[in-house]
């Protein structure tokens, strides 16, 4: 990185801190008001400026009054340019932001809904999380239009994806408008899965303190309260319609082999390498099937299997001996 | 909402939009450059779209330079300069043309649009004719559409496009043509009342030498190409009652030098000193001179005074100016058609109007002197050679035979003895110098053509005429024109009249069709506006308008004030405007159709019930009419389908027009017994 793109880095920066104090801290479904909107000519912009300058000077000099018609007809342009490009993205709505959790060091996506509701097209708006790359996008009038941005995690835990960067150049590339958005938003990073180790053996029934009898598909055992993620067939919708409580019908899996992981099991020496080859243990054992619980210093989590389980223990690798984000991620 | 996706079309290339605004920029300029700059710029526009379309290779970066310099040398070689504004423009075709070669990124395609911009820039300062206008216009509009073109096109490494819905051409045209358009009454604006500088920052470096027009010598018997053209030389606006065509005479030159041959301006007259009596009314006017590259200022006759300080009134009564006109010229004079000169004439001045060269012409020296010993004074001796013009078989012709180069006056007197308006001048003063009478030609207009439309006096090239001077004692200089003898109609026609087959193409159409002719002089009429108020308008004009405009005594800073506001309510106006659609939310359109059907039903006594939705309102109106059902009915459903239904959107689109078109065509009647339920 040069010394000027550091310094231009740098600026962006202070900007970007200033304009949060500014605004404050955003909440989701977010419609783009005038205040925050940001308006500067691009590169091309100014060089089109010093054009017209010379233009005015070459009409002034030759008292040509066409060629100052010329550069007074290209300056308004600029200027109408200017006024469109900023409504380009006046009243734009950023209804909601999500991101599917992902492994440290891989790449993941944040997944954005934006809405035009005005009967104004809009065009090219460049979408981005600060560092990241842009997704550019098209809204045409009354619509709504969803897109993936990609996003990186390097460590596991929560991440926080604290600045968005809405831009456009539309409809002449000769100005830029672009707001920041500080809405907190939160990823779930697992642990980069790793490791070599085979699987814990399969515990059978004789686990010590761990009960046998997990969750799976075959027998049922009763009726649990609904969580996020859990699959509408198995919702006990007759239940429900007695107007209970969501909850969710729970079958035993029969026959399926019992891992139970823990740290002790593992032979790294440090304890990221400790974790990451608990979760290339989770996500195995998921994968063949298997019933497997989790037991971490200070939590375990009980013997089952599913997407839901899955996530649970994963995240609890990721959040394992840090300070319990979930209240930061609150704090507005 | 509706979630259909539109289907995408498919993206404009901007680097042919590129081209496009690149090749017409260089068309703009293919009647001022040589066509070997014309055709090497587009051959050059040419290769990078079959690069872009087809298989053809662009040149590497040595290729490239060794072009450049290659075409910098020819320019060099065909100029001898690269200074000056063809040189420059040659260049900057070139060069906008080479660096199109080697776009690649979305600055490069920027940086050849800001030259196809600088080209239209070259184009105003060539020329501000108004027929121009339009393609200007368009050109800026084409510049424009590829700036929108370019700047949407995605930079393709490194920006995901999630979802181009594209930008058709019609939209791109659309949206370049709005924005143009916005910008139109601040230019207006701003050209009106941004301070003008009177005089210019730099020196003017005109290298132009398109001389048309009259010139500054006339040689009798060499071919002239004046009455060819029908281009206006200038106009004229007369203040108050304009002097009889036939004493029209705009004089331009006066020729004091004869060689035998031809004759020149020669000495430059000192300025007029002696006091001139008016014996015609004044004639007050105002000229709007077309460039004529010459320092002649043009004038009614015998101009009473110069009309600008830089500009020379020499004892002969022209004119002379320190520069060049290379412009459309405006000023006022004040004229006469006759004047007396109060003092004698100069011996230094009486020396030059006689002087003849030795040897040539004696036939003519000889027949002047004879007729002048004949005559008892130089008024009898003028009308002597005139009655000898009138009297001896002179005929007047466009097209006569050449003469001579040795003795021309001796071989157009006594043998060809045709001629138009430059041999007859030419002959009158050989005979009136050889006969001792101060004698000089002048060249200049004579007639000229009232516009209807805009009420000015239109004096064309082929308006051109030549006539004589002399010097009578005790009257000064008095104009001769030996050619009204020859061709008395001469001073109230045009030469079209007299001579309709031997005048420019343009000048016969306009005389065989009469319609051409007053279309003509509408667009001429159009065109003096333009020029008087746009191309002419100055910072003189710009503190008239100010006055008028309630400024007291106005100055530059008023001219500064008046900008200010105007920028200030355009930009709150231009912000209104546009911020008017970004709160408006999308038209329902079919909910608009919907509620039309709605009230028509209801106009005949069949509201519908708040709890209905179009399908129960449809079987109500079954139910109490039975006869409507087969119109309402469908419609009804059809709403439904649209409101509800999914499909396509371009579907979608084209059943709400049909069904608005059923909504509007619906005509319902009150039955004549209106059934009790």
């Amino acid at each position: 990185m040069t010394a000027h793109a550091r310094l231009r880095e740098r600026l962006r920066h202070s900007a970007a801190e200033w304009a949060r104090r500014r605004q404050g801290l955003d909440r989701l479904p977010l419609t783009l008001a005038r205040r925050r909107l940001y308006i500067l000519p691009t590169r091309a912009g100014l060089a089109f400026g010093v054009l017209v300058l010379t233009m005015l000077a070459a009409g002034l000099n030759y008292a040509n009054s066409l060629a100052l018609l010329l550069a007074f007809l290209l300056a308004g342009f600029a200027l109408v340019a200017m006024h469109e490009c900023h409504r380009n993205m006046l009243g734009i709505s950023l209804l909601e932001a999500s991101a599917a959790p992902l492994f440290a060091g891989s790449a993941g996506s944040l997944r954005l809904m934006l809405e035009n509701a005005s009967r104004l097209g809009r065009y090219r708006l460049a979408v981005a999380v600060v560092n990241e790359a842009a997704v550019a996008l098209d809204l045409p009038a009354g619509r709504r239009g969803q897109l993936e941005l990609p996003i990186h995690a390097l460590r596991r835990g929560l991440q926080k994806i604290d600045r968005l960067r809405i831009s456009s150049s539309h409809p002449f590339g000769l100005f830029r408008v672009w707001t920041w958005v500080h809405a907190p938003i939160v990823v779930m990073v697992y642990p980069r899965a790793a490791g070599s180790l085979p699987l814990p053996a399969d515990r059978g029934g004789t686990s010590g303190s761990w009960p046998r009898g997990a969750a799976g598909t075959d027998e049922w055992r009763g009726l649990r309260p609904f969580r996020d993620g859990d699959s509408p067939r198995q919702v006990a919708w007759k239940a429900y319609a007695r107007e209970a409580p969501l909850l969710v019908k729970e079958y035993s899996a029969a026959g399926s082999p019992l891992r139970l992981l823990s740290l002790e099991h593992t032979r790294q020496t440090d304890l990221e390498s400790r974790l990451a080859q608990l979760a290339r243990w989770i996500i195995d054992a998921e994968a063949s099937g298997d019933v497997y619980g989790l037991e971490l210093p200070g939590e375990r989590i009980p013997p089952h299997r599913g997407p839901n389980h899955r996530h649970r223990c994963l995240s609890a690798l990721a959040l394992y001996g840090a300070p319990r984000p979930a209240a930061a991620a609150q704090r507005r | 909402m509706i979630t259909a996706r539109p289907v995408p079309r498919q993206p404009l290339p901007p680097l042919l939009w590129v081209c496009g605004a690149s090749a017409a920029a260089v068309l703009l300029h293919a009647t001022e450059v040589p066509p070997w700059i014309t055709i090497s710029a587009l051959g050059l526009v040419g290769w990078r779209l079959a690069a872009l379309l087809g298989p053809a290779r662009l040149p590497g970066g040595v290729a490239r330079a060794a072009l450049s310099l290659a075409l910098v040398a020819a320019v060099f070689a065909q100029f001898g300069t690269l200074d000056g504004l063809v040189p420059g423009t040659a260049l900057l075709m070139l060069m906008a043309a080479v660096k199109l070669l080697e776009t690649r990124s979305r600055r490069d395609q920027y940086v050849v649009i800001g030259g196809a911009l600088f080209l239209l820039l070259a184009g105003c300062l060539y020329g501000q004719a108004l027929a121009w206008v339009p393609l200007y216009g368009a050109d800026a509009l084409l510049c424009c559409s590829a700036l929108a073109v370019v700047a949407y096109a995605p930079v393709t490494d490194t920006e995901a496009f999630a979802a181009p819905i594209g930008l058709a051409t019609r939209e791109v045209l659309a949206l370049a043509g709005r924005t143009l358009l916005y910008a139109m009454p601040l230019a207006i604006l701003l050209f009106l009342f941004f301070p003008r500088l009177p005089g210019h920052f730099w020196a003017l470096t005109s290298g132009e030498n398109a001389v048309t027009g009259l010139g500054s010598t006339l040689t009798p018997g060499s071919i002239t190409s004046l009455t060819a053209s029908y281009e206006i030389a200038f106009r004229v606006r007369f203040d108050g009652r304009p002097p009889p065509r036939d004493k029209r005479y705009w004089r331009g030159f006066v020729m004091q030098h004869f060689d035998g041959a031809t004759w020149t301006v020669g000495w430059l007259p000192p300025g007029l000193t002696q006091r001139l009596e008016c014996l015609s009314r004044p004639y007050r006017y105002r000229i709007y001179l077309e460039p004529t590259f010459r320092r002649w200022w043009l004038a009614l006759d015998t101009v009473m005074g110069s009309p600008s300080a830089s500009v020379r009134y020499t004892s002969d009564y022209q004119l002379i100016a320190a520069h060049r006109v290379t412009r459309p010229l405006t000023y006022s004079a004040v004229s006469c058609t006759r004047v007396r000169s109060l003092a004698p004439l100069a011996p230094a001045a009486r020396r030059e109007d006689t002087q003849l060269p030795p040897g040539r012409n004696p036939r003519t020296r000889a027949l002047a002197l004879r007729l002048r010993r004949r005559a008892g004074s130089d008024v009898a001796f003028v009308q002597s050679v005139l009655a000898f013009l009138r009297t001896g078989g002179f005929s007047y012709s466009l097209t006569p035979p050449p003469l001579g180069p040795r003795n021309p006056v001796d071989d157009f007197l006594f043998h060809t003895r045709t001629g138009f308006c430059g041999h007859y001048a030419s002959a009158f003063v050989d005979m009136m110098r050889a006969g001792g009478v101060p004698a000089r030609v002048v060249t200049g207009y004579l007639g000229g053509k009232w516009n209807p439309y805009d009420g000015t006096l239109i004096v064309r090239q082929s308006d051109a005429h030549a006539w004589a001077e002399v010097w009578l004692h005790g009257r000064g200089w008095t104009r001769v024109d030996p050619t009204a003898v020859i061709e008395p109609e001469r001073l109230y026609h045009g030469i079209l009249d007299l001579l309709p087959h031997s005048v420019s193409a343009p000048e016969r159409l306009v005389h065989a069709w009469p319609w051409l002719g007053t279309a003509l002089e509408r667009w001429e009429a159009l065109n003096g506006w333009w020029n008087d108020r746009v191309v002419d308008f100055n910072s003189r004009a710009q503190l008239n308008l100010l006055a008028d405009l309630g400024f007291r005594s106005p100055q530059l800073r008023d001219a500064g004030w008046a900008f200010a506001v105007t920028l200030l309510s355009w930009l709150a106006w231009v912000s209104w405007q546009l911020g008017k659609a970004v709160g408006e939310p999308v038209p329902d359109r079919l909910g608009r159709a919907y509620a039309q059907l709605c009230r028509k039903l209801t106009r005949i006594g069949l509201p519908r019930g708040g709890h209905q939705g179009p399908l129960a309102y449809a079987q109500a109106i079954m139910r109490r009419r039975p006869d409507l059902a087969a119109h309402v009915g469908p419609l009804l459903e059809h709403y439904a389908e649209l409101r509800f239904g999914s499909g396509s959107e371009r579907a979608h689109d084209r059943d709400l027009r049909a069904f608005e078109r059923a909504v509007a065509r619906l005509a319902v009647r009150r039955r004549e017994r209106p059934l009790r339920t």
